[in-house]
């Protein structure tokens, strides 16, 4: 009888790990479905073109972990992102024209950029937590303003005339491997066919600069005092207040945060696109809600963790890679984007106690 | 201290009313800076193109009303249009006659548009998903089908009476003839074309009587008592018999059925249909139209004539922006902030009431 008793138990833990894991066990059925069906989809380039396709939803859904955890929601990231992106070339054609070296022109930009970004997020945070206009609002007039003030700097045409190099870093790599010949970090010049047809290009820059920042932020909310306080906020506003958290300059700051991913966002999408557009992160508002709420957040706050989020994005951009790799139009994954979305929550609604909320 | 109170019952009724007085406000300032500000043609202007605006918000009324939210509505209003242009198209192109390719393609439209509201009432009313959520899922699918449906492009080559009838005006006035209805006056000659003037855009008459019909619904009929009740408190509305669930699912349809309304009506405006694109943001005019006009996003509290103030300042604001020769994306601003600040000013206002009582 013990025996059955350890069975059930041990088979009651599978299921407890994988309705806990659900969204981990959805990537890999979902990559070993497109690796099946698609051509080449497990080739190394395929598989960092996932990761360079998963930033600007990842770093959204950084920003929107924190504020989610604390019960709130930030509508504005994808307009802000925008904003950034506008922001950051529009200042990098400036320093330009005003006789700096790329070297020079181009972390300048990316750091006024980063600078300006955190503005709408203070404006949100100091509306959100000090005069207490609810989150959604607050955000969703945000939302209206970043995306009219970067249509207006960019005078509603893409910004073109960046220095090239910024096109280098956006989508450059950070080691070549030629097997058995060469390892370097700079992409080798004067290569012969033979030699670039075998030559492996490994870690794309800009997911290691994203990497960087996910993992200094991860940490934050994980091991320290920030992390904790965002926690408690989110789990309950009158005991974090009672426990002496200042909860007000917390939110401001969550706001903040999330702005300056949005804006991060923005210098990736400069750098790898080479343009700034106000319409830049607009459609990838609902993305960054979606990998957040897939990772396992409660959108009434609480709960919720980087590496979550991280899975979440990594799924939509499997989606999407795997679609493009398939030959389904493009279009169709807004609607399995929704649908993912609305799944999630039923999920996270109907079996707390598969999700492990319910302990 | 009477005359204290007095103070607090002024600054509060102000509060609420605030809406009013800015529209007025607006409309006096462009009037006098703005050039042909204050003539027919612009009035009419404005309410021509708050048609779309202001069905999309009446359905956000509802929805709001209950304490949900319907962040799907410019999307629907999307595919709702692209479904019923394709509709029209193509039986035009199977030689049917202009009348019935616009009577069929408007009823599928209708009839398609309920679709969405029923899976966000679904999910909302049964299965309690926060609106939030559901009409955001939706928010994705209908822009997913509305690009699916159209390939990413307009479609073309609708019955060239559709857009007639979308520009067409109630009465035409010419100088020294008697006023037409629905029709120009015949045989005009050139300079009597130059000074015509349509009165109301035919769109606006439409717009108008389901604005008129759903102010009469949610203000005089049970539906609409039951809709505040909701909105109150959804305990107490269970608990005094109304079924919840059934007239939750109701309320996005409903909202559904207006945005759908909105999509055909800017079908037959300029004569194509076309996808929403994520910038355009309906939802966020439609939403702060409603919460300018004194909603509360908490529920119990909005009303049809106050989201009709709230568009037409919005719209309001865009004309005379554009009159006075500022940047049309300015109004994207405009609105974020009023947006705001009609919260705030509706949560002093409610402090003020509050210690006032």
């Amino acid at each position: 009888m013990s025996e059955t008793v350890l069975a059930a138990r041990r088979a009651g833990g599978a299921t407890r790990w994988m309705g806990r894991n659900w969204a981990l066990l959805f990537l890999l059925i979902e990559l070993a479905a497109f690796i099946l069906l698609g051509r080449n989809f497990q080739s190394l380039e395929n598989i960092q073109n996932i990761f360079v396709a998963c930033l600007p939803v990842l770093l959204l859904g950084m920003g929107e972990t924190f504020v989610i955890i604390t019960g709130g929601i930030d509508l504005s990231v994808g307009f802000v992102m925008g904003f950034g992106a506008v922001i950051c070339a529009k200042f990098m054609v400036l320093l330009q024209a005003a006789g700096l070296p790329p070297s020079a022109s181009i972390p300048l930009a990316a750091l006024i950029c980063l600078v300006v970004g955190l503005v709408p997020g203070f404006v949100n945070g100091v509306l959100v937590a000090r005069l207490k206009v609810p989150a959604f609002l607050a955000t969703f007039g945000m939302y209206g303003i970043a995306y009219g003030v970067s249509e207006i700097v960019s005078s509603n045409t893409p910004i073109s005339g960046l220095p090239a190099e910024a096109g280098f870093i956006g989508n450059e790599y950070f080691l070549y491997i030629i097997p058995r010949k060469l390892v370097t970090f700079i992409k080798p010049d004067h290569l012969g066919p033979e030699d670039l047809k075998v030559m492996l290009s490994i870690f794309p820059i800009i997911v290691i600069i994203a990497a960087v920042f996910v993992a200094i932020f991860a940490f934050i909310l994980r091991r320290t005092r920030f992390g904790q306080h965002n926690y408690a906020i989110g789990g309950s506003q009158d005991a974090a207040v009672r426990a002496g958290i200042n909860v007000p300059r917390h939110l401001t700051w969550v706001y903040v945060i999330s702005a300056f991913f949005a804006s991060l966002s923005g210098v990736m999408y400069a750098l790898k696109y080479v343009t700034g557009r106000a319409d830049a992160g607009s459609a990838r508002m609902l993305d960054s809600v979606v990998a957040v709420v897939i990772g396992g957040a409660s959108l009434y706050g609480g709960t919720g963790t980087v590496k979550g989020t991280i899975i979440g994005a990594l799924i939509i951009a499997t989606l999407e890679t795997g679609m493009v790799n398939l030959g389904v139009p493009y279009h169709f994954r807004y609607i399995a984007i929704g649908l993912i979305l609305v799944l999630a929550v039923l999920i996270d609604q109907f079996f707390p106690e598969l999700v492990g909320r319910g302990e | 201290m009477p005359s204290k109170a007095n103070g607090q019952a002024v600054l509060a009724y102000l509060g609420e009313r605030w809406a009013a007085f800015f529209l007025l406000l607006l409309l006096v300032v462009f009037s006098l800076v703005g050039r042909n500000f204050f003539s027919i043609k612009n009035f009419s202007n404005i309410l021509y193109f708050a048609t779309t605006y202001a069905l999309l918000s009446a359905g956000e009324t509802f929805v709001i009303v209950t304490g949900g939210i319907d962040l799907s509505v410019g999307f629907v209003m999307g595919f709702v249009g692209v479904s019923s242009a394709i509709v029209m198209r193509d039986m035009f192109a199977a030689h049917y006659s202009q009348a019935v390719c616009m009577v069929v393609g408007t009823l599928v439209g209708l009839a398609v548009g309920i679709l969405p509201g029923l899976v966000n009432g679904f999910l909302v009313a049964r299965l309690r998903v926060p609106p939030f959520i559901a009409t955001l899922g939706m928010y994705g699918v209908a822009n997913g089908v509305a690009l699916a449906l159209s390939q990413g492009f307009p479609i073309y080559f609708l019955p060239p009476r559709v857009q007639q009838i979308g520009n067409s005006f109630i009465a035409y006035a010419v100088p020294g003839r008697p006023l037409t209805f629905f029709q120009r006056p015949p045989d005009l000659k050139p300079d009597e074309i130059r000074a015509l003037v349509g009165i109301v855009p035919g769109t606006v008459l439409v717009a108008a009587v389901i604005l008129l019909i759903s102010w009469f619904v949610l203000k005089r009929t049970r539906f609409g008592q039951h809709t505040y009740a909701i909105g109150g408190s959804k305990d107490a509305a269970l608990r005094s018999g109304i079924n919840v669930p059934r007239h939750l699912t109701w309320i996005y349809v409903l909202s559904s059925v207006f945005a759908s309304l909105a999509g055909i009506i800017y079908v037959f405006r300029i004569g194509l249909g076309n996808f929403t694109t994520f910038n355009s943001s309906y939802e966020l005019f439609a939403i702060a139209g409603v919460v300018i006009g004194g909603a509360s996003l908490m529920g119990g509290k909005g009303s049809i004539g106050g989201a009709l103030i709230g568009t037409l300042i919005l719209m309001t604001l865009e004309n005379g922006l554009n009159i006075v020769g500022i940047q049309a994306f300015f109004r994207y601003i405009a609105t974020g902030l009023i947006l705001i600040a009609a919260v705030m000013i509706d949560q002093f206002a409610l402090e003020r009431r509050s210690s006032f009582v």
